[in-house]
């Protein structure tokens, strides 16, 4: 087991956005995290990554406990995250923006280049490599966020809807770019809108709504959960007039 | 010997290195030595305040500490004023992790107005305290001993000790930049979150450039003690010498290299000028100066005039210059 979340809850004030989520993660496999909006998995997403500390609960990653751990603390533990609104430095370049991900292992100025070099060449950002991050799309920043990630060498990589907002065109090519990650051997976990992302990558899914976990198991079996369903389209749907999809 | 390519750097060493030959007058020579001076002070600012973005608005703390240590240990032990430095400088770098600590878990304006508020604190309190002169402050030696105390007649040593000290500064801080350590610092000032999420110990690099930015600082104010041979409260620890720093980074271009340079460059004659033709009302226009020139850098070019000067320069010039 690779990452092991064990009763997870986190309350503000008297409101639990996420209430005794339990997820567990092997090695080599992509996970999805689904639900509508305001259902925790984005806060339950920041337990994981180490930017919210869980109220309550127990979080293992590769056999080290941490759960109180500081973000910085996770990403040498190997755990790499992107964020909803992508978080680029903007006004240095892309190759600046990987190399400080690429420091992280690798101390020394050249090696970080080197390192940065290639994996702006593996996401695809040659040719914008010298330009500052203020000058990328979003598109271009979602891509350079998942470089900078990817040049930590993290094991588990936490990807929150980067893959959002994208035309069907750069989907199809951010999809060929996660399972390229995904064949170097890197875990992912993924929450995602788009159930197209998440019925093509993840293996496994959960659904979350208003803080529990709902629905976990295969995409196929979970988008038909009767739980699921309710918690997209309401319960009351069945005595009102169908909805056309 | 392979002859040193001419750059806009090699050109600019050279005309600081004569500059003293050519204005020789003490006039020129003053400007000269205060220029440095500034300059030193805001590129030791610049550090912590430009690249890593923590606006510190209380840099006289580690100014004044700088400027006291030196005279104080001339007037309890009657040492040369330079055996004094080292002390500044310790209790700067104590100072600066004292203040760091706690601080830098607050972010934005809540950093710069805990900075202010230090920085009052120590000023009010210097001022009261009998062993450093309180409100009247302290002298260095009148006339030389010898060659250590660094009491010269004429301002030139000064200057050429001054620019050594900028150079040394100018040249770390160029290294800082091509670093882990000053990537480090510029992706704290773009995004702290971001930063820490790909394992940049944001406390730690953050402290790091505080020690750092106030050991220069420290110095800075060791300089001008040693050659004024005169501390004040005011002059020490007051609120205009935080200021100045803050303004002529920003004046220049934060977290630039030649930013605090070019900025010292333009508001040292330009507070020169002022105050020579409108004499004694000197502080007071100074301050004017200072609003009008926040004013301006803020609504107009919040990057600074190096920024600007990138964005207008002409294409070719440009492109030698990044070669």
């Amino acid at each position: 087991m690779l990452l092991e979340a064990h009763k997870v809850s986190k309350a503000f004030g008297s409101f639990f956005a996420v209430r005794e989520a339990d997820l567990s993660v092997d090695e080599g496999e992509i996970v999805g995290l689904i639900g509508p909006n305001g259902a925790g998995k984005s806060t339950f997403f920041n337990c994981l990554a180490g930017d919210t500390v869980p109220t309550e609960g127990k979080i293992v990653f590769a056999g080290h406990d941490m759960t109180d751990a500081s973000p910085e603390a996770h990403a040498r533990a190997g755990i790499g995250r992107t964020f909803q609104v992508p978080a680029t430095f903007e006004d240095m370049t892309v190759l600046e923006n990987v190399m400080v991900g690429a420091y992280l292992r690798h101390p020394h100025h050249n090696d970080a280049r080197d390192l940065a070099r290639q994996t702006i060449e593996l996401t695809g950002l040659r040719t914008q490599t010298d330009l500052p991050a203020r000058s990328l799309g979003t598109p271009g920043r979602k891509r350079l966020e998942i470089a900078r990630v990817l040049a930590t060498a993290p094991r588990l990589m936490l990807l929150d809807e980067s893959l959002a907002g994208l035309t069907p065109t750069e989907l199809k090519e951010a999809i060929g770019l996660v399972r390229k990650i995904h064949e170097k051997g890197v875990t992912i976990v993924i929450v995602e809108h788009v159930m197209e992302v998440i019925m093509t990558l993840a293996r496994r899914v959960l659904a979350f709504n208003q803080g529990h976990v709902i629905a976990s198991g295969k995409p196929e079996e979970v988008v038909r959960d009767e739980a699921v369903i309710d918690a997209y389209l309401g319960r009351g749907r069945h005595t009102h007039r169908r909805r056309s999809t | 010997m392979k002859i040193p390519a001419v750059t806009p750097t090699t050109l600019l060493a050279a005309g600081l290195l004569i500059y003293p030959l050519i204005f020789s007058g003490p006039f020129y020579l003053d400007i000269g030595v205060t220029f440095l001076l500034a300059a030193i002070s805001a590129s030791a600012w610049n550090i912590v305040g430009g690249y890593a973005g923590q606006v510190s608005v209380g840099h006289a703390m580690f100014f004044g500490l700088g400027a006291y240590a030196p005279l104080l240990c001339y007037t309890l032990f009657q040492w040369a004023p330079i055996a004094g430095i080292p002390f500044g400088i310790v209790f700067s770098i104590a100072l600066a992790v004292l203040i760091g600590i706690p601080t830098f878990r607050l972010t934005g304006h809540y950093f710069s107005m805990a900075t202010i508020a230090v920085a009052e604190l120590i000023r009010i309190y210097f001022g009261t305290w009998d062993l450093v002169g309180a409100a009247i402050g302290l002298q260095g030696p009148a006339t030389a001993r010898g060659w250590w105390d660094l009491t010269f007649r004429s301002e030139l040593p000064y200057y050429y000790i001054f620019l050594a000290v900028l150079a040394v500064l100018l040249h770390l801080t160029f290294l800082i930049e091509h670093r882990r350590f000053g990537y480090y610092l510029r992706a704290i000032k773009a995004g702290e979150r971001a930063a820490r999420s790909l394992g940049v110990p944001v406390q730690q690099i953050k402290i790091k450039a505080l020690i750092l930015s106030a050991v220069f600082t420290s110095l800075a104010g060791s300089l001008y003690s040693v050659k004024t041979g005169f501390i004040d409260p005011e002059s020490g620890f007051g609120i205009l010498v935080s200021v100045q720093m803050v303004i002529i980074a920003a004046l220049g271009g934060a977290g630039k290299l030649y930013g605090p340079f070019v900025g010292a460059l333009i508001l040292i004659p330009l507070q020169t000028a002022t105050n020579t033709w409108f004499g004694g009302g000197g502080t007071g226009l100074t301050f004017i100066l200072y609003g009008g020139i926040i004013v301006l850098i803020a609504r107009y070019e919040p990057g600074g005039l190096f920024e600007l000067w990138e964005r207008i320069a002409p294409r070719g010039w440009r492109r030698k210059n990044a070669s």
